[in-house]
């Protein structure tokens, strides 16, 4: 469905997107991997037709370049963040939108019915909540049941309850058959909408997976924050580290990044040598800052 | 958050889907131009240059009316005069400025890269967005010159309507010429702030700067009236004014031995000379914004 | 509905408002008629030949082909209908002898021939009247060579359509004192003018379209009485005359390359009183008068309104007594012909000055009369006078820049090109008939109330985009 054949970007002398091919088949639902300035987002932007590139981008069959007007009609688009006429009526919005995808509807209802804002199409694009705008925005970009749907960081404005709705949403979405190009960098995201990771890291493709294999290999995308009294940290450090895991100390006790799936491994090496933890805290590796996890690994 | 089904059924069902075609060039320009007129007229700016136009026309119209005494004396377009240097102070500033402030400030906004992910092509944004505010630049044209012409038949008047109706359709001529000098701007400049400072400094240029630079060049060069006629058709503003009177006094002998010498050398040619030169302000940089407008990243 | 039919009403009430105006100028005909139908030939000269001094000469409706002489002291009268009719050669119709009158006749189709000025009526003998004809196509109209004591009266004067060059005098006047010129109309012709003739009366003429309206050469004590001198090249130009009464007079749009509305060269004694000048290049231009100070050129009660400029004095005019005018929003209201000052005249008498739609100053005492002097002194018209090329950029708001930085920055002030110490509060009354008719308003209402609807409704429509047919829909 889309056809990324060695998409160039170059921004003035650097080059946020070098040389990256992608291949999406119908149905399936890929999501771009990578940290701030790995080329995401202008990935994205590149397939909407918003930048000129090097190489070439097909979508459905189309040029981006020359047939942008008629391949964009087959995307749906949600930005990180709806940006929009604020005085607008959601409604209005809607119908706005749909006219230039060449909708005749009356029933900008049931459209915002869809995406839960019943009871909303009065209200003013400045007066809804974050989450709110973001459903909207997907509202309308499911105007036309677009065979594609893009999303380029469309949670990372949100805070976490928004965020859970959204992806929920979007989760029941991708199960409908759509195609789906997204941006993210948070695990939780593309492990629940995705079916194949492809890694980014300052403008090249690093690497690609299927999604059942992407938690493994990030490898470390929790951060454990144990609270340990002074004394016993040291003896602590140690005995993680015997038992393969690679603890730092900090302030009140030790961070150690641990597998996804073995979260609570550390524990139960540490009563073994009965060493007393009084608290903790999982820190998700995307609220880590999104660095790339390989360079986390590397460290 | 309420139940919904998505799947690729429910949303085609509520919107009726032409999948593959997006909607006609013109269809779209309808579209973004209605929304852009939309939004113009119920914006601030609006509604103060509308007030602030209006309310010095009446103001103009009443005192040339009122200093005739009521007498009905002035036949020779003596209030058609004080108009047209109300319009030369007043539609420049207001077209130069709705234009500069369009794109770019919707760039600055993250809405232009919204509108562009849309099934739309550049032009058709453009065109839309530069016919939508020549619509609500045109309302507040007649609304103001209109309300003109009523104040000064009450006043008992005997302006030609014929002069009213042609300086309405000139300055409306000149707001399109100005309109798109400011989209240019719009489309050139990095921020809303930098364009709209640079439309009030041409608006400054073209009136006073040119003019008095004219004024010292005649008086220092001692230059002859053929060049300074051709000199002055540089300026839009001057076109304007030397237009309206000709179409409304039929000669250019009011303007003295220049305006004379083009009456004479000229006569009905003038009509074409003047819409040549008023044309292509409206033209040229309108094409000039949209190469520049296709060419740049919208973000 | 109702709303529509309500429109369509109030629409019909201004059409028909507006179909009663017109321009009254439109209604003289132009054309030159050429010869038709039954023609006779010879027929008034032998009926005047029959003739003796003191009959009455009837001539019945017909066209008549010949160039008429009378040389006896007759009446010849023309019944309605009754056409002379020159064939387009030489004079028409030539009075030899005093005391004759011509009454009635159409007289058309003279020669072209300037040398031999070909003229419609020519009268070579005092005390004549020439009253109610009507000269179509003549290249010369009535021409008056030494005809003291003669009236011309109630004739309507139309010049062939030729170039002003090689056109005639409607009217002229030579050597003929004491002559009447009362309610003719004069169109498109060359001038008519009064050459060397004392103690005449032109009063209630009409001249349009010609290039001199009116023009004195060498006659004193004329009275120039209630005409209407418009859109000529200069409505009345008045030189080297002395004792010349200009009252009540409309001069308006005279536009030719001078443009006056009134012209005085080298004239004296004059009093120009209560006339209306309007729209002309230049309302009243003065060379040289009063020529003498024997009297004060007096100009009083006058309106001079939106014309160019409103008096043009050069600079060594002295001696006018300029009072109790209306100046109303003439672009330049006096300008000096080049450089220098009008201090030699004085635009007030006693207590009573001008009327000036630029006065700034207020009345507090209620007197009537400003407190503060009026001062003429603006930059750019100060620019103006010197460069009159500069007029290209009037009405520009770089001319209000100027005209504010003169204001402002009394370094950069001009000289004041005159003052009157006794600026008036309030227009003098002039003469209701010389108020200009308001024939356009309706039509000025109806593009008014256009207007403002499509401005409105565009407005409105753009307002009233909300989602209509809207149903809250969804599965909620």
């Amino acid at each position: 469905m889309i056809r990324i054949r060695e998409l160039v970007k170059t921004f003035g002398r650097s080059r946020a997107v070098d040389g990256v091919s992608i291949d999406i088949a119908e149905g399936q639902s890929v999501a771009l991997w990578g940290g701030n300035g790995a080329g995401k987002t202008t990935i994205i932007r590149c397939v909407l037709g918003l930048f000129r590139f090097g190489g070439t981008i097909e979508v459905g069959g189309l040029d981006v370049r020359r047939s942008g007007k008629r391949a964009r009609r087959l995307i749906g688009y949600v930005p990180q963040e709806l940006g929009f006429y604020d005085e607008l009526r959601a409604a209005e919005a809607v119908r706005f939108f749909a006219r230039l995808k060449g909708l005749r509807s009356r029933n900008e209802g049931e459209a915002l019915g869809h995406v839960g804002l019943v009871g909303h199409e009065h209200k003013r694009v400045r007066e809804l909540s974050g989450g709110m705008k973001q459903r909207l925005a997907l509202a309308i970009a499911l105007l036309g049941d677009p065979p594609i749907l893009i999303l380029d960081e469309v949670t990372a404005s949100l805070d976490a309850c928004g965020r859970d709705e959204l992806v929920q949403l979007l989760s029941r979405l991708s199960r409908g058959g759509r195609t789906m190009l997204f941006a993210s960098h948070r695990v939780e995201e593309v492990s629940s909408l995705a079916n194949r990771v492809v890694m980014l890291e300052r403008g090249r493709a690093v690497g690609e997976c299927g999604v059942e294999s992407f938690m493994p290999r990030l490898g470390l995308s929790t951060l454990l924050h144990l609270h340990i009294v002074e004394s016993a940290r040291v003896e602590a450090m140690t005995t993680l580290r015997a038992h393969g895991f690679a603890p730092r100390l900090n302030g009140v006790g030790l961070m150690v990044p641990v597998p996804a799936e073995q979260k609570a491994a550390p524990f139960r090496v540490l009563a073994q040598a009965r060493i007393a933890v009084d608290d903790f805290e999982l820190i998700r590796a995307s609220e880590v800052g999104g660095v790339h996890p390989t360079q986390e690994v590397a460290s | 958050m309420s139940s919904f089904t998505i799947g690729s059924g429910s949303v085609m069902a509520a919107c009726g889907v032409d999948r593959v075609r997006p909607p006609s060039a013109a269809a779209n320009i309808f579209t973004i131009g209605r929304r852009e007129l939309r939004d113009a007229v119920r914006s601030r700016w609006f509604i103060l240059y509308t007030l602030a136009f209006t309310g010095l026309g009446l103001s103009v119209s009443y005192i040339s009316a009122a200093s005739t005494g009521g007498s009905g004396l002035s036949g020779f377009g003596r209030t058609t005069a004080g108009l047209i240097n109300l319009v030369l102070l007043v539609v420049p500033l207001m077209a130069l400025t709705a234009g500069a402030g369009s794109i770019a400030s919707d760039r600055e906004r993250g809405m232009l890269s919204y509108l562009l992910a849309q099934p739309v092509t550049r032009v058709e944004v453009l065109i839309g967005k530069y016919l939508g505010l020549a619509g609500s630049l045109f309302a507040c044209i007649t609304l103001g010159l209109g309300l003109c012409a009523l104040i000064v038949a009450w006043k008992g008047e005997a302006t030609r309507p014929q002069s009213l109706l042609w300086l309405t359709g000139l300055t409306f001529v000149l707001a399109l010429g100005m309109l798109s000098v400011g989209m240019l701007l719009s489309s050139v400049a990095r921020r809303a702030s930098g364009a709209i400072g640079t439309a009030i400094f041409l608006w400054l240029v073209f009136v006073f700067a040119t003019d008095l630079v004219l004024m010292a060049g005649t008086l220092a060069f001692k230059l002859r009236i053929q060049e300074l006629f051709a000199l002055s058709l540089v300026n839009p503003l001057q076109v304007f004014k030397m237009w309206s009177l000709h179409s409304a006094e039929a000669s250019l002998d009011v303007l003295g031995p220049a305006g004379l010498y083009a009456s004479e050398e000229y006569g009905p040619m003038l009509h074409v000379i003047f819409a040549g030169c008023l044309l292509a302000w409206v033209v040229l940089p309108l094409v000039v914004a949209g190469a520049v407008f296709s060419r740049r990243s919208p973000v | 509905m109702r709303a529509l039919s309500v429109i369509l009403s109030v629409l019909s009430v201004l059409c028909a408002g507006v179909a009663r105006g017109g321009d009254e100028h439109e209604a003289l005909p132009r054309a030159v008629v050429a010869a038709r139908g039954d023609v006779n030939v010879g027929v008034i000269g032998r009926r005047i030949a029959a003739a003796k001094d003191g009959d009455v000469v009837r001539i019945g409706a017909g066209v008549y082909r010949e160039h008429v002489v009378i040389d006896k002291r007759i009446a010849l009268i023309g019944e309605p209908g009754a056409i002379i009719d020159g064939g387009g050669s030489g004079d028409i119709v030539e009075i030899r002898s005093e005391g004759v009158t011509l009454r009635g006749f159409t007289v058309r189709n003279t020669g072209i021939d300037l040398d031999k000025e070909n003229a419609g009526v020519r009268v070579l003998a005092p005390r004549c009247v020439i009253e109610d004809n009507r000269l179509e196509g003549i290249l010369f109209g009535i021409d008056l060579r030494e005809a003291s004591g003669s009236v011309v009266r109630g004739n309507r004067i139309g010049g062939k359509d030729l170039d002003i060059a090689r056109r005639g005098d409607g009217l002229r006047l030579w050597r003929s004192d004491g002559a009447l010129i009362e309610n003719n109309v004069i169109h498109d012709g060359r001038d008519a003018i009064l050459w060397y003739s004392k103690g005449i009366t032109v009063r209630g003429n009409v001249g349009v379209r010609c290039r001199y309206g009116l023009h004195l050469m060498y006659s004193d004590e004329v009275v120039i009485e209630g005409n209407d001198l418009s859109e000529n090249s200069v409505g009345l130009y008045i030189m080297y005359s002395r004792v010349v009464q200009v009252r009540g007079n409309r001069l308006i749009r005279n536009r030719g390359p001078s443009g006056y509305g009134l012209g005085l060269k080298e004239a004296d004694q004059y009093a120009i009183e209560s006339n209306l000048i309007a729209g002309n290049r230049v309302g009243v231009y003065f060379d040289g008068s009063p020529f003498s100070t024997v009297k004060p050129g007096v100009v009083r009660g006058n309106t001079m309104a939106c014309n160019d400029i409103g008096l043009t004095l050069l600079p060594s005019v002295r001696g006018n007594e300029i009072s109790e005018n209306n100046f109303i929003d003439n672009i330049e209201q006096v300008s000096v012909g080049g450089r220098g000052e009008l201090k030699g005249n004085q635009f007030w008498k006693g207590e009573r000055g001008n009327y000036w739609t630029d006065y700034v100053g207020y009345d507090e005492n209620g007197d009537g009369v400003g407190d503060f002097v009026h001062e003429s002194q603006t930059l750019f018209e100060n620019m103006m006078d010197r460069e009159p090329k500069l007029r290209l950029l009037l009405f520009s708001p770089a001319q209000q820049a100027i005209e504010f930085i003169g204001r402002a920055l009394p370094a950069v002030r001009p000289e004041a090109k005159f003052v009157d110490e006794v600026p008036l509060m309030r227009p003098v009354e002039f003469p209701a008939r010389l108020v200009e008719g308001g024939s356009s308003i309706g039509w000025l209402v109806l593009a008014g109330v256009v207007l403002v609807a499509l401005g409105g409704g565009l407005v409105l429509m753009a307002q009233c985009d909300c989602p209509s047919g809207f149903r809250t829909g969804g599965s909620a």
